[in-house]
């Protein structure tokens, strides 16, 4: 019935809500074994996509396709996919372990999938408390629960971290990084870079229900460049120079100050100097990850449309410079995967066997990016998820950032 | 389809709806039923003991008033498996569980197939528990003399259960239709305890005792319940009247009009007829609540 492939296909998807064009166009194709980032800001359209690809809205055009049936084609589709979606609803009076026993009723599943589920997301102990006095963060476990209950080869979640708490974000990030590597296929939604940064390999970024950028996060990364900000004597001959030399990627900015990309420190003086224009301030800002998700979403340096920015410098980027637009962020020396190595993860536990193995084999991740600098190598936790290294490894890094402070 | 069927009754039993509901069917169906019949008893008894019977020589006692209130306080009753079927589909768009129950499905249709069924054999259920919540109160509140025969008292429960089935099959797909338990709960609540009610008076009364009412929602489910007793009473009568030469034709048909109105059902048809009816009623509402969802876009 279906082709087993595990591969999501999203092509030229197009829905119009009344005069509110929510998702224009938009393709992309996630792979098995990978895990895809759907990133946009607020009212981007990344729940319209992921609910059309579900069937549960109806494209005005283009379809999606799972394993290469439209979704309504699928037999037991929560054989096939899970989904953990923005406010899926619980009965508030039933129990957890109700709630999850109507779906493996619905889906042919025995009833102590319901347990097992329930134990694996840490809400084993709640199991008899009615869904209505959850939290936001166990109402999200409750949604993957749900969402795994069908042993599903697809799994497609829609800004699963919110509520959730530092302790969980950090075992959600293992756990579908484990799931990938088994094989299988994850598209995650956020309107955070910096949340699913740790988690993905490809990235689709999309603004206004439009693609910005689609393809490997590294690439991405390697695109990123600096811009150079200078305050000229003559704004007006500085950039009639610059494009005289070919340096055309030249914004205005308040002030008199002008905004140069593409450029070295080195080219602009030179430039600037053959012109005989004076520089008073010259100072070149590094994008990271995050601005330039921003610039993509922003509309700001990115014309709708815009397949990729313009190529960077090639450089390798080690340093990320300071942030300028501060929202945040953690900065990235200390990556959020530190909190796995955080204390007992008492409520979580092992995961079913069927996604072992592909965890233990996972030194180096589809993507090809390694761990981070100060990390142990990921792949070789004793028996799948558990307790990550904190046998091995003590707290690396001790100052904790506001997004994932408050230990649990 | 046995798999979807079998999470809808997951879904009901694991809330309290179905009993919330119950236990208030029961009350009324049981007080509804008391009322009725001490009422219809002191009339007759009245009736009985008045010079008007002696004249014609009937025994008010020939006659099984009670039906009235069997039939009375089931279809007062089935209000609740209305509702009952009304939150079917609405709570679960209101509350979003809809979207799981989309998503484990292999169609829309097979969910609202497995509905339609696990909600009729609940509708039975309800019918059952009414149907004897009915009769108990009768029993409790009527002169045994006015009590109908077996097999009349098992016709006019028959065609109650069969009106609860309907009512929670037509709520279910008023429920799907609106999609809203708020706005298909008021809808059919308004409907059927006033709109309908008061707007077949007002219609048999405008078109001079037609049978137009009997085509009504409102007033074909009555038919069903109503139209049962009315004609145990009828045929009773007949059956009194062919031994007896002095009521005349016309008043046969005016006792008719007048029992069909105790029976709740002016200008309604009969069981069968209006059975029909009110089943043809239930599926527009439930085919139209059908496609309604094939197509709703759950954000
Ligand atoms: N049911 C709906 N009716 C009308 N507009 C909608 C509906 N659902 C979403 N939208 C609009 O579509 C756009 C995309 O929304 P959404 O897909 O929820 O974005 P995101 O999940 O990226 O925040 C927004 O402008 C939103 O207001
Ligand atoms: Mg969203």
């Amino acid at each position: 019935m279906h082709d087993g492939s595990g591969r999501i296909v999203v092509q030229n998807l197009t829905k119009n809500f009344g005069q509110v064009a929510a998702v224009q166009n938009l393709s992309f194709q996630v792979e098995p074994g990978s895990v895809t980032g759907f990133l946009g800001p607020n009212g981007a359209g990344k729940t319209t996509t992921l609910r059309m690809l579900l069937g549960l809205v109806t494209p005005t055009a283009g379809h999606a396709t799972i394993n290469g049936q439209l979704f309504h084609q699928l037999e037991n589709p929560a054989r096939v996919v899970g989904a953990v979606l923005e406010a899926q609803g619980f009965h508030p009076s039933r129990t957890a372990r109700d709630h999850l026993r109507v779906y493996c009723a619905a889906m042919g599943m025995p009833d102590q999938r319901a347990d097992e589920m329930l134990n694996l997301v840490g809400l084993g102990s709640a199991a008899t408390r009615s869904a209505g006095g959850f939290s936001l963060g166990m109402k999200q476990r409750l949604a993957l629960a749900t969402a795994l209950l069908g042993d599903p080869q697809v799994l497609v979640l829609d800004e699963p971290a919110n509520g959730l708490d530092p302790e969980g974000i950090a075992w959600l990030r293992t756990f579908l990084k484990a799931f990938a590597a088994s094989g299988r296929t994850v598209l995650i939604s956020s309107h955070l870079l910096a949340e699913v940064e740790q988690t993905i390999d490809q990235v689709v970024i999309i603004s206004h229900g439009q693609t910005m950028y689609y393809g490997q996060l590294d690439e991405l990364r390697r695109s990123q460049q600096s811009r150079v900000i200078v305050q000229p004597a003559d704004p007006n001959k500085l950039v009639a120079a610059l494009q005289e030399a070919q340096i055309t990627n030249v914004t205005p900015m308040p002030e008199g100050r002008v905004a140069v990309v593409g450029a070295t420190v080195q080219q602009i003086g030179d430039v600037a100097a053959r012109a005989g224009v004076a520089l008073y301030g010259v100072q070149e800002e590094k994008a990271d990850l995050e601005q330039l998700f921003f610039r993509l979403t922003s509309g700001q340096y990115a014309a709708p449309g815009t397949q990729l920015p313009p190529p960077g410098q090639g450089q390798p980027q080690q340093g990320y410079a300071q942030p300028v637009g501060q929202q945040g962020y953690p900065p990235n020396q200390a990556p959020p995967q530190q909190f796995q190595q955080q204390g007992q993860q008492s409520g979580y536990h092992q995961p079913p066997p069927g996604y072992q193995p592909g965890y233990q084999q996972q030194g180096t991740p589809p993507g090809g990016w390694g761990p981070p600098p100060g990390q142990p190598p990921t792949g070789t936790p004793p028996g799948g998820w558990g307790p990550p290294p904190q046998q091995q490894q003590q707290y690396q890094a001790p100052q904790q950032d506001q997004q994932h402070g408050g230990n649990a | 389809m046995g798999r979807l069927i079998s999470a809808e009754f997951r879904k009901i039993l694991t809330t309290r709806l179905w009993w919330a509901l119950a236990i208030p069917a029961v009350l009324l169906a049981v007080g509804w039923a008391w009322g009725v019949s001490a009422f219809v008893t002191d009339i007759a008894d009245d009736v009985a003991d008045s010079d008007l019977l002696a004249t014609t020589g009937i025994e008010v006692s020939d006659m099984s008033w009670s039906v009235l209130a069997l039939t009375r306080a089931m279809n007062i009753a089935t209000i609740f498996p209305m509702v009952f079927g009304a939150l079917a589909l609405a709570s679960e768009i209101n509350r979003k569980t809809i979207t799981t129950t989309f998503l484990t499905a292999s169609s829309r249709a097979s969910v609202l197939g497995a509905k339609a069924i696990t909600y009729t054999i609940w509708g039975l259920v309800y019918g059952v528990v009414v149907a004897g919540a009915a009769s108990l109160g009768t029993v409790l509140g009527s002169n045994p003399d006015y009590l109908p025969e077996g097999g009349d008292w098992f016709l006019v429960l028959m065609s109650g259960i069969i009106a609860c089935v309907l009512w929670t099959l037509l709520g279910m797909g008023v429920g799907a239709l609106l999609g809203s338990p708020v706005g298909a709960l008021v809808l059919l609540l308004v409907y059927a305890s006033f709109v309908g009610p008061v707007g077949e008076l007002i219609l048999f009364g405008v078109t001079e005792g037609s049978h137009l009412t009997g085509w009504m929602p409102n007033g074909s489910a009555n038919g069903l319940t109503g139209a049962t007793a009315s004609e145990v009473l009828f045929g009773q009568v007949q059956e009194i009247v062919g031994n007896n030469a002095v009521l005349a034709q016309a008043d046969i048909e005016d006792f008719d009009i007048g029992v069909r109105f105790a029976a709740g059902a002016p200008g309604a048809y009969s069981l069968w007829v209006s059975g029909l009816i009110f089943l043809g009623w239930t599926m527009i509402f439930f085919v139209s609540g059908l496609l309604r969802n094939q197509r709703r876009d759950i954000t």
